[in-house]
């Protein structure tokens, strides 16, 4: 009966320069948070990136049914919008992966509120546009 | 197939959901880089930059699938994985890039 040998253990991975000097000091967290504060990034960016979507095809593909200056405006408040969560993505990222590392309780997520309220506007101008119209 | 390199026994499939968020992330990359070649007919040229950004990061995301998922695996077998601080503030600094991209389109357009 062949015995195969046991792949070799992986080494303990070292620490980037950018993530020491960005989140300094602390333990190191179980795996599982660490991949899942990833996972939450990611999840944050694709929504950022589904508002840019909306920005580029408000100006694209809405010429017929708004007036030039609601579009512009539409446009620019979600292209704004989705450049907001990107940036609300990498701080909360920061906030979570320090409070992991320092074994203090995560803070409030405040991407979300703001979120609420960019989509409202828009939804809200959007409505007021077609009732308009 | 061969298999290479440890099995991981996480029932969560942490290794498994991380690398399918970065692809999910890669089709949306995919989709605002098509929606910027749209722009092309009313704005031409200009709107192919932010669309070739989207698209090299897709790629890139792509191509580095391999090589994070070996990092994922080995993380939870080890009890300890990188936090990827790099590719994070890459793939976040790509989405800014690409909404002030579009901002110029507007403005400079209108």
């Amino acid at each position: 009966m062949p015995c195969k040998e046991p792949p070799p253990e992986p080494s303990i991975p070292q620490r980037s320069r950018l993530a020491t000097r960005l989140l300094p000091g602390g333990t190191e967290p179980d795996p599982r948070f660490t991949l899942a504060n990833e996972r939450t990034f990611l999840a944050w960016i694709r929504t950022a990136l589904a508002f840019l979507a909306g920005g580029i095809a408000v100006e694209a593909f809405t010429a017929a049914l708004l007036s030039d200056a609601v579009r512009t405006v539409l446009t620019v408040l979600l292209l704004v919008a989705g450049s907001v969560i990107a940036w609300g993505a990498v701080a909360r990222w920061l906030s979570v992966e320090r409070s992991l590392r320092h074994g203090r309780p995560l803070s409030l997520p405040l991407i979300a509120p703001l979120l609420g309220t960019a989509c409202g506007a828009a939804a809200t101008i959007l409505v007021l546009v077609v009732i308009a119209n | 197939m061969a298999t290479s390199g440890p099995r991981h026994h996480d029932p969560g499939l942490q290794p498994e959901r991380t690398v399918l968020s970065w692809t999910r992330t890669l089709a949306a990359l995919v989709t605002v880089s098509l929606l910027f070649v749209r722009w092309y007919t009313q704005q031409g040229a200009l709107a192919l930059l932010p669309a070739a950004l989207a698209t090299a990061t897709a790629v890139t995301i792509h191509l580095t699938q391999r090589r994070r998922y070996r990092r994922t695996v080995d993380g939870i077998v080890v009890e300890r994985v990188r936090d990827a601080a790099g590719p994070v503030l890459a793939t976040a600094a790509v989405c800014v890039l690409l909404g002030a991209a579009g901002l110029w389109v507007v403005v400079d357009g209108a």
